[in-house]
């Protein structure tokens, strides 16, 4: 079964169309990345996602059932721009409330354990607006995590983290879909994204640019050569003769896309009197695909 | 360790939602200041006015003398004896005398910084946008919203009631039952509580209808709430019986059903966040 499904899905603000004719599909434990750039409708389809927004048209389904419905919305954990605290409250207030809301029994127990789960449970006493911005990215996926969610809807939830709090959300968001939590998380951070997303989505202009599995993302990604060499400018000149798509990249290597071999790169730069100084032979991430995918959009 | 989550029941969710406004409410500082504020402010108006009382002032423009009149009794802080009434509120309207608006009913603006703040502190912080992606009932949010802040209300108005005697006691005013007596006395108050029941959903529908926008909030609210302010001393006299209870309390339960089915609409219709 699938954890979200959308369709058609329109959403406008006045005369601004914010999400049009959008579809998804999210399927059930999947680790969802959601992306686009700024303003492309990603907040409001998770915002609608999540009932905080209505929606102009469509239909948006989660685990089959309408996104509305109440037994569906108490699964659902939620993480959107920035934590709901109340400031002047400490952490562990904040996080027995929201456990009052869930109707948690046991709450002491469950805050404890999700706390623990994102290292935050030295910070319980402290003020929530004495915390640092990572600390409250953290109590968020927290309160996010309480009452064990089946549906994980986290927007930028890695902005302000450091190295370690990359870390360990990586971890806690692979955790948690083993225990068949469903988890779409939007963010522009996107190296760390691909560390952890089995799926993606990618929107522009509030429409789906495409969706795809992790591997259909590897299969998708171009091959490159990337060489450095005695005289650049000339090498560069020579190889885009020869191939269809050369490029010199920020590191400024020389990058050729779809060559047969590095090996007749370099006989054919030998034999225009160029050493070839360096070579080696890569895949372009993510990152550079969702900007090729943006290029090639426009 | 397994998490057990309690669900489904109007009254079971409701009883959660209760706890922890009720939690939220009592752990705000600006309940504690507005209740002592509503105890300072009758001991305030009863000793200075007082003080004041049968002092001339003149205007250095048109040169008109005014005298300064002050309370006859503690109880006129409170409210006025019925039929008596009517000419207060003409008096009120012609000169703004002191007595006739530096009394008691001022509190029901004051319930609607409460009710405002309470309300617009939940979009502001993000706490809406928690609780209403867990909880897609709305009613469940206005009805505890409603009760809640009737209690805040109510205790601020007791609070008055307990300064207007300490402020009586101190200032020397006679605490003479002229045209009342100690059960109508009781029952004016009783009626007073009841009545911020009628004024609680006014502000509740133009809190979640400005929501993070407290300004628009309180405008909203004082504008709406001056069209009622006359009738609270018509409804609540101080030889109030058990009729004014009654209306106020028929009052209370019509507007919090029905202004309560609007901010319910207000939640379903608009966007939270």
């Amino acid at each position: 079964m699938n954890a979200i499904e959308i369709r058609n899905l329109t959403k406008s603000f006045g005369p601004k169309q914010a999400v049009s004719g959008l579809n998804m599909t999210v399927p059930e434990g999947a680790i969802y990345g959601f992306i686009g750039e700024n303003g492309s409708g990603k907040s409001t389809t998770e915002k609608i996602i999540c009932g905080l927004i209505h929606p102009s048209g469509g239909t948006v389904k989660l685990y089959g059932k309408d996104h509305t419905d109440a037994d569906v919305r108490a699964g659902v954990g939620v993480l959107i721009e920035a934590p709901g605290c109340f400031p002047n409250y400490s952490v562990w207030n904040n996080m027995m409330l929201q456990a009052a809301n869930l109707g948690i029994k046991n709450a002491e127990q469950e805050v404890v354990k999700v706390l623990k789960t994102v290292r935050m449970e030295g910070a319980a006493s402290n003020k929530y607006k004495n915390c640092s911005l990572g600390m409250k990215q953290r109590i968020g996926i927290a309160m996010a995590l309480l009452g064990n969610p089946s549906l994980l809807v986290l927007d930028e939830p890695i902005n302000g983290l450091d190295a370690d709090g990359m870390r360990i959300m990586r971890e806690v968001l692979v955790d948690v879909t083993k225990n068949g939590c469903t988890v779409v998380v939007s963010s522009h951070i996107l190296g760390e994204l691909e560390k952890i997303a089995t799926h993606y989505g990618i929107i522009r202009g509030g429409k789906m640019l495409c969706e795809m599995t992790a591997e259909q993302l590897e299969a998708s990604c171009r091959t490159y050569t990337a060489l450095q060499a005695k005289d650049m400018s000339r090498a560069k000149a020579l190889l885009a003769c020869k191939y269809s798509r050369v490029e010199q990249d920020e590191a400024g290597y020389i990058r050729v896309y779809d060559a047969p071999s590095p090996e007749e790169i370099v006989t054919h730069l030998y034999e225009n009197g160029i050493l070839v100084s360096e070579i080696k032979t890569d895949k372009i991430g993510l990152e550079e695909y969702y900007i090729d995918l943006m290029k090639e959009g426009k | 360790m397994q998490t057990t989550i309690e669900r489904n029941t109007f009254g079971k969710r409701l009883k959660t939602m209760l706890k922890v406004d009720f939690r939220r409410m009592f752990t705000m500082p600006l309940l504690y200041i507005l209740v002592g504020a509503c105890l300072l402010m009758p001991i305030a108006i009863l000793v200075m006015t007082t003080m004041m009382d049968g002092a001339v002032s003149v205007d250095p423009t048109t040169g008109v003398e005014t005298v300064i009149e002050g309370f006859d009794s503690v109880w006129q802080i409170i409210g006025s004896v019925s039929g008596d009434a009517a000419v207060g509120t003409q008096d009120a309207a012609a000169g703004m005398s002191l007595t006739s608006m530096c009394n008691i009913n001022m509190l029901y603006f004051a319930i609607a910084v409460l009710v405002c703040i309470f309300v617009a502190e939940d979009f502001r912080s993000g706490y809406a946008k928690n609780l209403f992606t867990v909880r897609a009932k709305k009613t469940d949010y206005v009805t505890s919203k409603t009760l809640v802040c009737f209690v805040g209300g109510a205790l601020m108005i007791l609070a008055f009631f307990v300064g207007s005697l300490l402020g009586g006691a101190i200032s020397g005013l006679p605490f003479d039952m002229v045209g009342f007596s100690a059960a109508e006395l009781v029952m004016c108050v009783a009626s007073k509580v009841i009545l911020a029941a009628v004024f609680v959903p006014i502000y509740l529908v133009m809190s979640v209808a400005a929501k993070q926008r407290l300004w628009l909030s309180l405008v909203l609210s004082m504008m709406v709430g001056m069209f009622l302010f006359m009738m609270i001393p018509m409804l609540t006299p101080l030889n109030a019986g058990l009729m004014n209870v009654l209306l106020c309390l028929a009052g209370g339960a019509l507007f919090g059903v029905g202004l309560g089915a609007i901010s319910n609409t207000i939640l379903r219709k608009t966007s939270l966040v």
